[in-house]
């Protein structure tokens, strides 16, 4: 049976358009501008070899050493907030509401289907402070605390970023993981009841350890995904005030469109990709070590 | 079982009939006349603007059928747009395979055009209105304004022509009896008045940046002279020398005093100038671009009579003088030497000679071209500023005008950190000639 | 196996006036927890719907004006929806959206699908490799192929038309779709396929008939995450596209921004409510099919 699992033509067949599609229009970009690297310059007024440079740059750009700074934070936080927000949500779907968790799974999916420039547009006005006191503030005035100039301090935006990031994507971060939940046997659950668990030790001691691999890749997803924050920060923030949440990508756009310097965007792209590439190989390594324990 | 086999067998008919569909409609589009350099480009006279500005496509358009329609005639006017976000990029993409438009706006940044035409790829404006005899086309101010930014040459066309300064609301200045300031202390007296009657004296448009970074470039222009920033941008002086620094601490303690009013990095363009017009503000410093909102009687509650325009005061004791307006040439147009054939010949010819009066007329927007003919109504407060442009003989650029693009934006962003506090005014000099250095 | 006949609509209340039957009373506290809990959930989610709504049927100086969720002073006001649709060129907008995406859509999930199977299920040397390399897919910034590619859609003389969007989308699609469906093929016992190779059915033949199947629910989750994915893309739209026919409704999106940062709020909101209704749609029906899959093909219930 092997041999029929193993037979050539048919993975050919089925992986070849898949492999000629990608290698061709993903591949070969991002190999021919890693190439760039080494260069300088822009398309309108050429390119320059020079050598390594670009990568010494990388080291002494007190703009890249800010801009990964708030990368890893921005991205580490909202990875753990989404995944967990996303799962708690899965785990409503499967096991509480059910067969009725239709309507809710329906609208919990609604912001992800509201474009960027709308819920940058939303955000600003429910934290706004002036000129008029928006929903927020007001609530905050309510309580006697005054308003806060949320977009005014690099900590209170990056946290209204985060919050307007996790509310956009819990509900598609529970639709992936739902999928993974509903294909758990019933059987396997109904023993695990009999046995006596409930509630959170049922969660922990069967419905987490099954649903693992759904949810790693989840989280790989989820780091990568947000290691390359671009137009939420661009709607809400612009990367502000001043640059203090400007992410890697936005600093290499506009490097590489704004200022003229794709060479140098190239290598800030390159830095991110090797950060991506990282950061997944070690969640890959500590989850197959939790995968073996379990 | 059955019904099941049969619903998927639906459903993957109905994607695969919606597929071939959808390619066989989007292959027609593809045919559709929008391609690259090929033969067409000759009889075509292709145009790319940013998306957001309508004013000059429009103004085009009526010259195609009317003035230019011999022209026309030669070589049609095809309007393309994009978005300005994504503007750079594509004159940069399109720049590198030889692919760009017969006109086009110069970019977000004077950079673009500059990095272009040392590659050759532009038309000299300047030496073909010469040959034409149209030398005297481009009116002074523009002229001038070109030249400063384009290292003294012409290869723009100035489709706007804006001065800036400071417009006031006259009630609010009379109720406080407040005269028009005409140096920098009498304009922060007056805020000062202002302030304690409770008034806001200045709405600003701290989200952009730009508008905060304004009031600093002028300062240094005052206080300085007209070559001050000419100077930062050749390397003999530095931002961070402490008469440059000076400039940003002034505007810094008008912040530190609260004038721009609360959260000022959070307000956005809109929002300052609903500000200004609703009366909840006494003060905004603005291009004359502004008149288009002013002229919107439901926009503007405060009326457009009740509304003044003054330099930027002079500093007392300073190098420059009030009259010495900042003035820009919003976004100036560029002409593709590769698409540069007789049709666009005949174009540029046509709208040296007309675009000023047409675009006044129709769009009330005022050019760095000679105005000829009948323009019809103009209302009162943009004749008055077209009145005070006619007067200006020298003019000074902005903060950034002559900043890389890099240097720019670290200005434009940290504006609002500098009146808020967040960074000090040295750091805010620092930080934009360190970007200035680095080239 | 009984549910299945249950609408797949049916509103909550409903659900909950039958649930009680089968409730002890400790579980009854809980089910008012979840209730509040559903409740605040609801509020979180739809409330930005009534604030767009609002919004759209707005003045300008109502918007700048008043509070942000302060009702609409003329209810009937619907000039700002007239002006998305003539100023702000919508049909056409959606038009190209809806050629571009679903081409590129049904592509990625054909070829994802395919290739998952290859890689997860097919035994060969060398698939862990190239599933890495599918994976190094979702690493790479977007913003970096832009100029490569835009090289080559001009080399190909593919520029000025959609072409560039639909290859383009069904390229990004593949990492996630791959990585996804081979996540999904893996929670499949391996029994399943050992035991069709061994009733003799050729590779192919089983990859339709029994591996497609059993992902199925799997399969409409991925397409309708790709489908928003792709829909609300704002980059690759930007790069490629640059005539105003070929626009699609993300740049359309901006069109009553002014070149000196000035915005027009209603017709964009208006914008963007159209733009939302219609994926609403989109996803509503995509959604009752993803439910029409789950009730017929678990066991649960």
């Amino acid at each position: 049976m092997t041999h029929v699992l193993g037979d050539r033509r048919a993975i050919f067949m089925l992986l070849a358009p898949a492999l000629t599609v990608y290698s061709l229009i993903i591949l070969v970009p991002v190999i021919w501008s890693f190439g760039y690297t080494l260069f300088e310059g822009n398309a309108i007024i050429g390119f320059d070899y020079v050598g390594l440079q670009n990568f010494q740059l990388l080291f002494t750009d007190a703009h890249v050493r800010e801009a990964l700074s708030f990368t890893v934070r921005f991205a580490i936080v909202l990875t753990i907030v989404q995944v967990l927000l996303g799962y708690g949500l899965a785990l409503l779907y499967v096991f509480v509401l059910k067969k009725a968790s239709n309507l809710v799974r329906t609208l919990a999916f609604f912001p992800v289907v509201l474009p960027t420039v709308a819920v940058g547009l939303l955000f600003q006005q429910l934290f706004e402070s002036a000129p008029r006191t928006g929903p927020v503030n007001g609530l905050l005035n309510v309580f006697g605390i005054e308003s806060v100039d949320w977009f005014g301090s690099s900590t209170t935006a990056f946290w209204v970023l985060i919050l307007m990031e996790s509310w956009r994507s819990m509900g598609f971060y529970a639709v992936l993981l739902y999928a993974g939940l509903v294909d758990i046997p019933d059987d396997l659950l109904e023993a695990a009841r009999l046995d006596g668990a409930s509630g959170l030790r049922l969660v922990r001691s069967v419905v987490l350890p099954l649903s693992l691999p759904v949810l790693l890749s989840a989280v790989i997803f989820s780091i990568n995904g947000t290691l390359k924050i671009f137009d939420s920060v661009l709607a809400l923030t612009n990367g502000g005030p001043g640059s203090t949440t400007t992410p890697l990508t936005l600093y290499m756009f506009q490097t590489s469109f704004s200022y003229g310097q794709y060479g140098y965007g190239s290598s800030i792209a390159l830095l991110l990709t090797v950060l991506c590439l990282v950061v997944t190989l070690f969640i890959f390594r500590s989850a197959r070590r939790d995968l073996t324990k379990a | 079982m059955l019904t099941r086999e049969r619903k998927r067998t639906q459903v993957v008919t109905f994607l695969g009939l919606a597929t071939a569909g959808a390619l066989l409609l989007s292959a027609c589009s593809g045919s559709s006349p929008a391609g690259g350099s090929t033969g067409a480009a000759n009889k075509e006279f292709t145009y790319l603007s940013f998306a957001e500005n309508t004013s000059i496509k429009d103004t085009f358009t009526s010259l195609s059928t009317g003035s230019c329609s011999t022209a026309e005639a030669d070589a049609k006017l095809k309007v393309d747009n994009t978005p300005q976000a994504a503007y750079d990029q594509s004159i940069q993409l399109k720049a590198g395979q030889m692919d760009l438009p017969s006109i086009f706006a110069s970019g977000n940044s004077p950079q673009i055009a500059k990095d272009i035409e040392s590659s050759g790829a532009l038309v000299d404006i300047g030496a073909e209105l010469s040959d034409m005899g149209l030398e005297d086309a481009i009116i002074p101010a523009a002229k001038s304004t070109i030249e400063a930014l384009y290292d003294g040459k012409v290869y723009v066309l100035p489709t706007e022509f804006n001065v800036e300064g400071i417009w006031y609301n006259k009630q609010l200045f009379a109720a406080n009896g407040i005269e028009v300031p005409a140096t920098w202390d009498d304009l922060v007296a007056a805020a000062d008045t202002l302030s304690a009657a409770g008034v806001q004296p200045f709405s600003a448009d701290g989200q952009d940046g730009w508008p905060l970074t304004r009031l600093v470039g002028n300062y240094i222009y005052r206080s300085l002279g007209p070559d001050a920033l000419a100077k930062v941008a050749d390397g003999s002086a530095k931002l961070t020398d402490s008469e440059y620094v000076e400039a940003a601490q002034k505007v810094a303690d008008l912040g530190a005093k609260g004038y721009f009013g609360p959260s000022v990095n959070s307000i956005d363009y809109m929002t300052a100038v609903n500000q200004f017009l609703s009366g909840d503000a006494a003060m905004f410093y603005m291009g004359s671009w502004i008149l288009g909102n002013f002229n919107d009687p439901e926009a503007n509650k405060i009326g457009n009579d009740n509304i003044g325009f003054m330099p930027f005061p002079a500093v007392e004791g300073g190098a420059g003088s009030a009259d010495q307006l900042a003035a820009n040439v919003g976004v100036p147009l560029a002409m593709s030497k590769s698409r540069y054939d007789d049709g666009a010949k005949q174009w540029l010819e046509c709208i040296a000679k007309n675009f000023g009066a047409q675009s006044l007329k129709d769009q009330g927007v005022i050019t760095g071209f000679k105005v000829d003919g009948d323009v019809g109504e103009v209302p009162a407060l943009t004749q008055s500023v077209q009145d005070q442009i006619a007067t200006t003989t020298q003019t000074v650029l902005w903060f950034e005008a002559l900043f890389t693009p890099k240097a720019s934006t670290t200005s434009q962003t940290n504006a609002s950190l500098l009146v808020t506090g967040g960074v000090s005014p040295e750091q805010f000099m620092e930080t934009v000639q360190a970007d200035l250095d680095a080239g | 196996m009984s549910l299945a006949t249950t609408p797949t609509t049916r509103p909550l209340a409903a659900s909950s006036a039958s649930a009680p039957r089968r409730l002890v009373p400790r579980r009854r506290a809980r089910s008012i927890g979840t209730g509040i809990l559903t409740a605040v959930l609801l509020i979180v989610v739809v409330g930005p719907l009534v604030w767009l709504v609002l919004g759209s049927l707005k003045s300008q100086s109502e918007f700048l004006d008043n509070a942000a969720f302060a009702l609409p002073e003329n209810w009937l006001n619907f000039e700002n929806y007239t002006r998305a649709i003539t100023e702000g060129n919508l049909g056409t907008y959606a038009r190209n959206s809806v050629l571009a995406v679903i081409p590129s859509l049904f592509l990625t999930i054909a070829l994802g699908v395919a290739a998952g199977f290859a890689l997860e299920v097919m035994v060969w040397k060398g698939r862990g490799t190239v599933l890495l390399m599918f994976l190094a897919g979702i690493m790479i910034p977007g913003q970096m192929i832009l100029l490569p590619l835009f090289t080559i859609y001009f080399r190909a003389g593919l520029t000025g038309s959609l072409w560039p969007l639909i290859i383009t989308y069904t390229a990004i699609g593949l990492p996630l779709t791959v990585f996804m469906m081979a996540t999904y093929f893996r929670s499949v016992p391996r029994e399943v396929f050992e035991a069709a190779t061994l009733d003799g059915a050729s590779i192919l033949r089983m990859f339709f008939v029994v591996a497609v199947p059993l992902v199925r629910n799997a399969i409409f989750t991925v397409a309708l995450v790709q489908f928003f994915f792709i829909w609300n893309d704002l980059l690759i739209a930007l790069t490629f596209v640059n005539s105003d026919e070929l626009r699609t409704i993300q740049v359309g999106l901006l069109s009553f921004q002014g070149q000196f940062g000035q915005v027009e709020y209603g017709p964009t909101m208006a914008a963007i409510c159209l733009n939302v209704f219609g994926t609403l749609l989109v996803y509503l029906f995509l959604n009752q099919r993803m439910m029409t899959g789950l009730t017929a093909g678990s066991v649960k219930g």
